[in-house]
């Protein structure tokens, strides 16, 4: 149990990481617009508790804890993570955020297929043959197992002319 | 001999070929599950859950359990044969496991492994079956506000035990809190934190929030391990364990078997501290407690025990209170909750033949794993040998599958990539993630139960301490959320355990 509050002693050179500021500045942030919002919404009715009680409370847990965690910080500075690999977060998230975009349009097999591609062939550095085979079976083969083995639809093109072939 | 007509019943519901083909599978999936490094049990029983929802309840429940408990066997042999758990609860088999596959006794080791895995989860479920009724019939005498008061025990425990810093456990909790409120209000039917968007009058998809926080931040947060060591499968001869062997092993496994259970059933508690204390047992009382650590055969009976125990008691409270002990089970919640089951004392009640069937598959589940797990090594180990760009593909496939069959929609994509990148933010902050997916399971529960009671009460508080078993309750949860006041100690592994 972390006994770390307000009994520990002042850091010495020590500094608050950035990142954990944005953090809490975050908390903080969040925490007073659901505190506003549920005000909004009505704490009580003539019946009882209203739809803002519950969530006003847990506004009011998310903003008393973040100044508490930011007293705590000031007095002394935790460690903060190694940092992430940029180039791996935004080639995933981008890649994924592509492929959710366009999965209505292309169909599931074509922007799934174009998804694999780029991380085994362009990222992972596999061959064309194994990218090959593995990017089809991720998105043809998985498009098949799906909607005929499980009886899961995944999207078919919206666009006439690679729905007509099937994809 | 009610019970064992009910045993009896379940076994003839669970033993039809689609069910015992659902338990095969999901054993099979959560070995893979708990050999993956780059994947958690959390979410991986999240990311299976869209497969799921085609199929009956009883068949979806039976698969889904079988991937819970397949993760507490499949992280052993990574542990064993490569020195890197593929789970925290297997960490502390890697110290005699791995030094047992130098010197060449590694079939050996996941042998016992397994064998100690099916004792201890048979066991356990054995204690499942004798505590399902009468704590059942118990449940049934609490209304909502002993409810919303067990609620706060189970959740103050886990906030208490979670990651290193109660004020950032909180934190989570509350953020699963309000995510789970997003939509319409249960009582009222008010849209809350909608933004004007239609698509979230039904709330954010918790499968899409748990498979971004727990297994998408994952792969975002993924540092490649320059001393990653090479996989060699053990022949099949090296897989039988020696006479002596066995005889050593036994009295770890009825050790492990007791810690495991007592531990599975508090919240909060994960199977890695089940497992590090069995160990600690082993180097208490173990005869040959000299030879831990060099490749005893104790050191891998005990700690392996211990983890399935502790993973099969853990659905204790869920089956009869409708309390979660660990991330994973609230995941396994929330599918009972999508298959129209309510899991508590009711499931007993309403849903008797289902929950009988669930508990019979859970032994026939054990016994698969026992009879899968040995003769396919090989086969789970030639997954290791698959390159990390490969696997790390098609397990982004499937969260695209996954998120999207929720409602068929490329939205619930999008918030799977949001809610990675929060449990990217959260990871790098050191909050831990389990009291986010505790709540946002159980707050739309809570939330009901506290306005179900003031409701009762004209919105008198003074109900949840003028009846005597809310009272107490209360009064636990907040002894709990105090605990640090008190400088009560929890075990340390916690603090790094991944789970939490």
């Amino acid at each position: 149990m972390t006994t770390e509050s307000v009994m520990t002693k002042p850091g010495r050179a020590a500094r608050v990481a950035p990142s954990v500021l944005v953090g809490i500045g975050a908390f903080v942030a969040v925490g007073v617009y659901v505190l506003v919002s549920s005000l909004g919404l009505g704490l009580w009715t003539s019946l009882g508790p209203g739809p803002g009680l519950f969530p006003f409370a847990m506004g009011g847990v998310l903003v008393s804890m973040s100044v508490i965690w930011l007293v705590q910080e000031l007095r002394r500075p935790s460690e903060t993570s190694d940092g992430v690999d940029r180039g791996l977060v935004i080639a995933v998230v981008a890649s994924l955020a592509i492929v959710a975009a366009v999965m209505d349009l292309l169909g599931f097999q074509l922007s799934m297929f174009l998804f694999l591609m780029y991380h085994l062939k362009v990222r992972g550095r596999r061959t064309w043959i194994s990218s090959l085979i593995i990017a089809l079976a991720g998105s043809v083969g998985a498009f098949y197992a799906f909607n005929y083995g499980l009886n899961v639809a995944l999207p078919v093109s919206a666009l006439s002319p690679l729905n007509l072939i099937g994809l | 001999m009610d019970i064992l007509n009910d045993l009896l019943g379940g076994f003839a519901a669970a033993m039809t070929w689609q069910n015992l083909l659902f338990a095969f599978v999901g054993c099979l999936l959560g070995t893979v599950i708990g050999v993956l490094p780059g994947i958690g049990p959390v979410a991986g029983v999240a990311l299976l859950i869209p497969l799921t929802m085609n199929l009956d309840a009883t068949g979806a429940i039976i698969m889904l359990c079988a991937i819970f408990y397949g993760t507490a066997y499949g992280g052993t042999i990574t542990s064993v044969l490569l020195n890197t758990p593929g789970e925290a609860a297997s960490a502390i088999t890697t110290i005699d496991g791995y030094a047992m596959t130098k010197i060449g006794r590694a079939g050996a080791a996941l042998t016992i492994a397994a064998v100690g895995s099916f004792v201890g989860g048979t066991i356990a479920t054995l204690g499942l079956v004798a505590a399902a009724k009468p704590l059942g019939e118990l449940g049934l005498l609490v209304g909502p506000p002993e409810f919303f008061a067990l609620m706060v025990v189970g959740i103050s425990l886990l906030v208490a035990l979670a990651g290193k810093s109660m004020v950032k456990a909180l934190i989570s909790g509350a953020l699963g809190l309000l995510i789970s409120m997003v939509g319409i209000d249960p009582v009222a039917g008010a849209p809350r934190f909608t933004f004007g968007m239609d698509r979230l009058l039904d709330g954010v998809s918790f499968v899409a929030v748990i498979v971004g926080v727990f297994g998408l931040s994952e792969i975002l947060s993924y540092r490649k391990d320059p001393h990653a060591a090479t996989v060699h499968a053990p022949g099949l001869r090296s897989l039988l364990p020696s006479r002596t062997e066995w005889q050593r092993s036994a009295p770890a496994m009825a050790r492990g078997t007791g810690i495991g259970f007592g531990l599975g059933l508090i919240p909060g508690m994960t199977g890695s501290v089940s497992s590090l204390l069995a160990y600690g047992a082993e180097k208490k009382f173990s005869r040959h407690r000299n030879e831990l650590g060099k490749g005893a055969v104790e050191g891998v009976a005990g700690p392996e025990t211990a983890n399935n125990a502790h993973a099969n008691a853990a659905l204790i409270p869920l089956f009869t209170l409708g309390i979660p002990a660990s991330p994973t089970i609230a995941v396994l919640m929330g599918a009972f909750l999508q298959q129209g089951l309510t899991p508590g004392p009711t499931l007993f009640t309403e849903n008797s033949e289902i929950a009988w069937a669930i508990i019979a598959s859970l032994f026939i589940g054990n016994l698969l794993l026992l009879l899968l797990n040995v003769p396919l090594v090989g086969l789970w180990t030639s997954i290791l040998r698959v390159p990390a760009s490969i696997l790390t593909a098609l397990i982004l496939l499937f969260m695209v599958i996954g998120a999207y069959t929720i409602n068929f929609s490329v939205f619930d994509v999008f918030v799977m990539i949001g809610f990675g990148l929060l449990g990217l933010a959260l990871r790098h902050l050191d909050i831990p993630l389990a009291p986010m997916v505790l709540t946002l399971v159980l707050g739309p529960l809570m939330e009901r139960s506290l306005r179900e009671s003031l409701e009762i009460s004209q919105g008198d508080f003074g109900i949840f301490v003028n009846r005597p078993i809310s009272m107490v309750l209360i009064g636990i949860g907040v002894l709990i959320i105090f605990s640090p006041l008190l400088k009560l100690r929890k075990p340390k592994a916690l603090n790094e355990d991944p789970e939490t």
